[in-house]
């Protein structure tokens, strides 16, 4: 058993806080994900963990032991950095063996056999033990230095950006082969990243941290359907959520949303309670409303409830596109297929789901509510659990 | 403005500074190349394709070994550089430090005596269309990456080059302000219609910007078309694994001959795909061959599903979409789906392919076997 806690954790270098009294909660075995730009503390935290850096104020436990007075070698964690390098003169069963032959775990060679044995059938690489890490696939490669890793069964396994020197092909590819792998690593995990894309794949949960605090806690769905505020929205998805400034209008015993580019058209609000409710104990009229470029549609003819603009970019994000419609000094981003003819300034109509719109509070950013909210947390509460 | 040829056109290295493995050391290899007044060329390959000494060839900052290269219809093979009319903006922008963007943007206007009046008008003109009038008056060193950027393609375009010559010049920048710049590169290039050459090894940079792209790999070209052409039409395996993101699934099959039908099998599996009937008459019982199949062009059957059951090896939810990978042998074939189930490991699936969207290539050469004929 090995939960991690972090305890009301303060960590400062000169007069910069890097940790701001950060309170946590790992469960075991779980794969948690630290996600936050550059410079948010992420590493730091990691490093707490680990005891390669000491708080100077609250309590590191892990399963259930206070270890800030503990060395680093003895706390038992394993540590994955930015990449995964492999001694090339050794074939992957003595690259795996290797933290067992180190003096301070030298363990008999029965004893290595055995556990590389072990860690080769969790990672499927039986059959390439006797290989170079050169006669390796990148795949290949990477399941070799997992397997060296939790040769030594450690009570936690951090990460801290493995993937991010990776250019964006192998690092998919690589994310995709890390996931298929996750289940068999049993042991709690907590993984580093800047890239929104691992941290929803990975993350049984997400922390997104930001200037050394933990701005928001939770699934990858509530995160990203639920962000606690307009920072998170945008963190969480590519290309990235549009964020409107719009007006709420009451009337005819609901709302319409009416966007500050297009006053002349109003947007009517499928009748929601909860949602109501939240509007009302609104102190001002204006807010600004999410959404993801796949919930605006773009028409080449005029339709009904449409927004007249023009087509400012068009281009392929891969299996995709996105094209970009200038309406007056916005530019929104709607997600297109591949291919779509299409020119540059030509007149464009847009829709938007307002069912899957987040409201967000004009003034402080936070959070207010969405339509289908139910829904999600239902989703969430099933994957909690599930977890 | 003009058209750019290429015309059977070699660059051989002395052995000396071999650096990347190519065909009979040409690192351009008898590369053909019709550009279109106004286009939008993209060079695209990965390093040591030949991409960067070919813009080199053009720029003539390069001897060619052998081959012509006509500008317009003036063969430009023996012209100095400057004689070539031709702008050039580099992934690194080497800018005068101690002059102004201003006079950076003026100083070849300034080189070629042009009036003082005319400099200013066009310097103020060409800033206006590249949104950097604001920076007119700085100085190189407190201007960001994607400023200095916009300054560097100001500098190349400034004295109206026939050709627009630009080597990975948004490389530099982080992925934001690469992004917004491949729009504004975009949106420059529609107002002033000048025929240019983008050299970039990122193919989604290619697909975005490029009116046609060229592939190149080892020195060779490898295929030149439209980006649909190129991701729906490819020649060959390289092609069709280089663009697209994620990936084409391309995988080694055997083709069996079942009651009258045909199916690829493949090693370490139980999956068997229909092969389309217009592959018929290329195929025949036992032949080895590649199908490639993109991650979208694969489904996820309902209860009355033909496809083969499978199991979830992997599934990913990424928000705006969700991808699932399914082991075929050593493959992670994937598939992507805006489906909203979550999947998890262990599930089954029946697995279904748009048989339209396969393509098959020679297991040799990696050539493309095409239906029909």
């Amino acid at each position: 058993m090995a939960k991690i806690e972090l305890i009301g954790v303060t960590k400062r270098f000169g007069k910069t806080t890097a940790l701001n009294n950060v309170t946590l909660e790992v469960h075991d075995k779980e794969f948690f994900v630290l996600f936050g730009p550059a410079g948010a503390g992420k590493t730091t935290l990691l490093n707490n963990i680990a005891g390669i850096q000491i708080p100077e104020e609250g309590m590191v436990k892990i399963g259930g032991q206070i270890v800030n007075q503990v060395d680093p070698a003895e706390r038992n964690v394993a540590m994955v950095f930015e990449n995964y390098a492999l001694y090339p003169h050794m074939t992957v069963y003595d690259n795996i063996a290797s933290p067992l032959r180190s003096p301070r775990y030298k363990k008999d060679e029965g004893y290595i056999k055995d556990a590389v044995q072990r860690v080769a059938a969790l990672m499927k690489i039986e059959m390439l033990l006797e290989r170079l890490p050169s006669q390796l696939s990148n795949g290949q490669r990477q399941r070799v230095a997992l397997g060296r890793a939790l040769v030594r069964e450690p009570n936690v396994f951090l990460m801290d950006e493995p993937l991010a020197h990776l250019d964006a092909k192998l690092r998919n590819h690589m994310r995709s082969e890390l996931k298929e792998m996750q289940a068999a690593f049993a042991t709690t995990s907590i993984y580093v990243t800047h890239d929104f894309m691992e941290a929803m794949s990975l993350g049984d949960r997400i922390a997104i941290i930001n200037n050394g605090e933990i701005v928001q806690l939770g699934t990858g769905d509530e995160i990203y359907y639920m962000p606690c505020n307009e920072f998170v929205a945008q963190l969480m998805g590519d290309p990235e959520i549009n964020l409107l400034s719009c007006r709420l209008v009451k009337g005819d015993g609901g709302y319409s949303v009416v966007w500050d580019e297009a006053p002349e058209h109003r947007m009517f609000m499928p009748a929601n309670n909860a949602l109501f409710d939240r509007f009302e104990k609104l102190s001002r009229a204006d807010i600004h409303m999410g959404i993801r470029p796949q919930n605006a549609h773009y028409h080449f003819e005029p339709v009904e409830g449409a927004i007249r603009g023009t087509v400012y970019a068009f281009e392929t994000i891969g299996n995709k596109s996105v094209l970009t419609a200038q309406i007056g000094d916005t530019h929104l981003r709607m997600i297109a297929p591949n291919g779509l003819p299409v020119n540059l300034d030509q007149d464009v109509y847009v829709t938007f789901d307002i069912d899957r719109a987040i409201f967000f509070d004009a003034g402080s950013t936070e959070y207010i509510g969405r339509f289908d909210e139910a829904a999600i947390r239902e989703l969430a509460a099933a994957q909690a659990k599930e977890a | 403005m003009a058209k750019l040829t290429l015309k059977n056109l070699y660059k051989r290295y002395d052995n000396s500074g071999k650096k990347h493995k190519t065909v009979n050391n040409f690192a351009v290899n008898d590369l053909n190349l019709d550009c279109r007044d106004g286009e939008f060329v993209a060079l695209l390959g990965p390093s040591g394709c030949g991409k960067t000494t070919t813009l080199r060839m053009i720029a003539g900052l390069e001897d060619i070994t052998k081959g012509e290269i006509f500008i317009g219809d003036r063969l430009v093979n023996n012209l100095h550089p400057k004689d070539r009319h031709i702008g050039l903006a580099f992934e690194d922008y080497a800018m005068y430090p101690p002059l102004t963007v201003y006079e950076n943007i003026a100083f070849n206007l300034r080189a070629k005596k042009v009036d003082k009046a005319e400099i200013d008008r066009r310097v103020r003109e060409i800033a206006k269309l590249l949104r950097c009038e604001e920076l007119l008056n700085m100085m190189p060193v407190k201007l960001s990456g994607g400023q200095k950027q916009r300054v560097n393609i100001a500098r190349a375009i400034v004295r109206r080059p026939e050709l627009l010559l630009m080597d990975e010049p948004l490389s530099h920048l982080d992925g934001k302000m690469r992004q917004a710049m491949r729009v504004e590169i975009k949106r420059l290039h529609n107002e002033i219609e000048c025929t240019s050459v983008y050299v970039t090894h990122d193919q989604l940079e290619a697909m975005s910007l490029a009116d046609r792209i060229a592939i190149m790999d080892l020195g060779v070209l490898q295929q030149f078309g439209t980006p649909m052409e190129v991701y729906d039409d490819p020649v060959n395996e390289f092609v069709a694994a280089f663009i697209g993101e994620p990936p084409m699934n391309i995988l080694k099959t055997k083709v069996i001959k079942h009651e009258g039908e045909f199916f690829f099998t493949f090693e370490e599996s139980n999956l068997r795909i229909l092969v389309p009937r217009r592959y018929y008459n290329k195929v025949s019982d036992g032949m080895l061959v590649k199908m490639g199949v993109r991650p979208m062009d694969l489904y996820i059957g309902g209860a009355d599903s033909k496809g083969t059951p499978e199991r979830v090896a992997m599934f990913e939810n990424l928000g705006d979409e969700r991808r699932i990978g399914v082991r075929v042998g050593d493959n992670l074939m994937m598939l992507i789906t805006e489906d909203e189930t979550r999947y998890r490991q262990g599930d089954v699936i029946r697995l279904e392919v748009n048989g339209e969207k396969t393509h098959l290539f020679d297991i040799e050469t990696g050539d493309r076997i095409r239906s029909g004929q």
